[in-house]
């Protein structure tokens, strides 16, 4: 829809309600997912990000085919020789003005659509695979899991790249025919020559959009709002490890009963073993205990892989190895390495064994991403 | 018939209710004085309770009783190593406490060794129980 004719312009309806949310709202998923990529602490805000994203995908999928008249995907259908004739066009300082998509930024649109799809699909695999949630759980290993998050980041960062390249397009264009594209976007209209078409408006669906939206919002996370100091919200469960009244008895007298998962089943055996030289003390267990608790140990193991960081554990442990300290393993000082030194001597914290000063679900054994909390420092202890 | 019933009755109540107060401590005591033991002293128990011992990690530091159960037996202790909560050892705030022979034999073994490096001699032992029984 080209036009060239200045005179005799009037505002038209070019982007209709459900459009223009859709557009704002993927940008929010979008950022929040990529803004909360980078700390593990995040993960469920960083699915939520998914989520919206996917879902909103799925909207403009359906809305593309039975859309108003700009927002159908037919309408900025446009061949390789149209891009080529208009970026010619934009260098020549003589490209037409499209009322809807113009055909670079058409052939962007289609790209950031294909590639936000491939990114949710990747990102539920990792989800299902590493982290044990989501609708693939179950249905998928670690390994392929934990390989498909490289992936899912290269895909989301090309996503990314999308995104720049689409802003550029828009200032380009939007200084290049002298009017605000952005605002464009926000308000759905544009200026165009008398007699030009407009699209339908479709409030009712795009009010109904965005409040499923924002209700979607308040729903995933109404958890935090609910929450009080003594049980703060534990978005993600776990799955229910086993256990055994024995074993948390004998370990937990003095120290967290660390979950079997935690370490391999040769560690275990070992530390057993040794039960009068436990790190300096000598437990004085009778032979009945050291057996249950010993089997316990043994049979939930790090090598059943019931957990995230069970595998990770295996993962990282040599086939000779037999660490005895968790907080020792290379797994475990990998993933602690950014937690500074104020936390170790805190009062809360005291001792690199006391997991659930952080870990909320340390006793149940499951460490999940979203479980952790760092506890707030009095003003003495964060100085350095 | 009757009186003899209700004689009956009250014997083996009275047998049952020495055998409730005697509990876990008494059965020690008397298991300790067959291995040797003396008289058993709380005033003895308290000094060896406040004793210092040199603690094998930390040179120039020192272990004792109270390192972990403070000096307030009625209070909330906290393990030296792991900072684990450790519930009263005074039998009038936790009625818990001193009831499981297995329990007090377990833990006398593992903070004998802990705090003067070997294990207890079994007057030591009685010592610490009847100072702590009256607490």
């Amino acid at each position: 829809m080209k036009t060239t004719d200045n005179s005799d312009r009037s505002a038209i309806i070019v982007w209709d309600l459900p459009t223009r949310v859709f557009h704002w709202l993927l940008v929010v998923g979008f950022a929040l997912a990529l803004i909360t990529s980078d700390d593990s602490r995040y993960l469920y805000a960083h699915v939520y990000g998914g989520y919206l994203f996917a879902g909103l995908l799925a909207f403009r999928f359906i809305w593309g085919a039975v859309g108003s008249r700009y927002a159908k995907f037919r309408s900025f259908a446009y061949d390789w020789p149209s891009v080529t004739a208009y970026l010619k066009g934009l260098i020549n300082g003589q490209a037409s003005r499209y009322i809807g998509h113009n055909p670079a930024g058409s052939w962007a649109i289609f790209a950031m659509l294909l590639l936000g799809l491939l990114v949710v699909i990747t990102g539920l695999v990792v989800l299902g695979g590493e982290e044990r949630h989501g609708p693939l759980n179950g249905l998928i290993s670690f390994k392929v899991g934990k390989g498909t998050k490289e992936i899912h980041e290269l895909l989301a960062w090309s996503m990314f790249g999308l995104v720049v390249l689409h802003l550029c397009g828009v200032i380009l264009e939007s200084v290049f025919h002298k009017e605000n594209l952005i605002w464009a976007m926000i308000t759905g209209r544009k200026e165009a020559a008398a007699g030009t078409p407009g699209a339908a408006g479709h409030h009712l669906l795009g009010v109904t959009l965005l409040f499923v939206g924002a209700a979607s919002a308040l729903s995933y996370f109404h958890g935090y709002l609910v929450e009080t100091a003594d049980s703060p919200y534990r978005p993600f469960r776990g799955p229910q490890l086993p256990d055994n009244a024995v074993w948390r008895e004998a370990c937990g007298e003095c120290h967290l009963a660390y979950h079997p998962n935690l370490l391999p089943a040769r560690s275990w055996q070992l530390m057993m073993d040794e039960q009068a030289e436990h790190f300096g003390d000598d437990l004085g267990l009778d032979e009945e205990t050291v057996k249950e608790v010993t089997d316990f140990l043994v049979k939930n193991a790090a090598e059943a892989g019931m957990t995230e960081a069970a595998w990770e554990m295996m993962e990282s442990i040599g086939p000779d190895e037999k660490p005895l300290s968790i907080v020792e393993t290379k797994y475990w000082k990998h993933e602690h390495k950014e937690i500074s030194d104020a936390y170790w001597k805190s009062e809360k914290v005291r001792a690199k064994g006391n997991c659930a000063a952080c870990h909320l679900d340390a006793k149940e054994g499951t460490f999940e991403d979203s479980s952790m909390r760092l506890p707030d420092l009095s003003k003495s202890e964060r100085k350095p | 018939m009757k009186k003899k019933l209700t004689l009956f009755a009250a014997v083996a109540l009275s047998l049952g209710a020495t055998a409730a107060s005697a509990g876990a401590v008494d059965e020690l005591l008397q298991q300790y004085q067959t291995q040797g033991a003396g008289d058993f002293s709380a005033e003895r128990g308290k000094q060896r309770w406040h004793e210092d011992h040199p603690d094998p990690e930390q040179p120039g530091k020192v272990r004792n009783c109270s390192s972990c159960h403070t000096n307030d037996f009625k209070a909330i202790g906290k393990h030296a190593k792991t900072g684990e909560e450790i519930d009263p050892l005074a039998p009038s705030v936790n009625k818990e406490r001193l009831t499981d022979k297995k329990f007090i034999e377990k833990w006398l073994k593992r903070n004998c060794k802990w705090v003067i490096d070997r294990e207890c001699t079994p007057q030591e032992k009685g010592d610490y129980l009847v100072f702590l029984r009256d607490q």
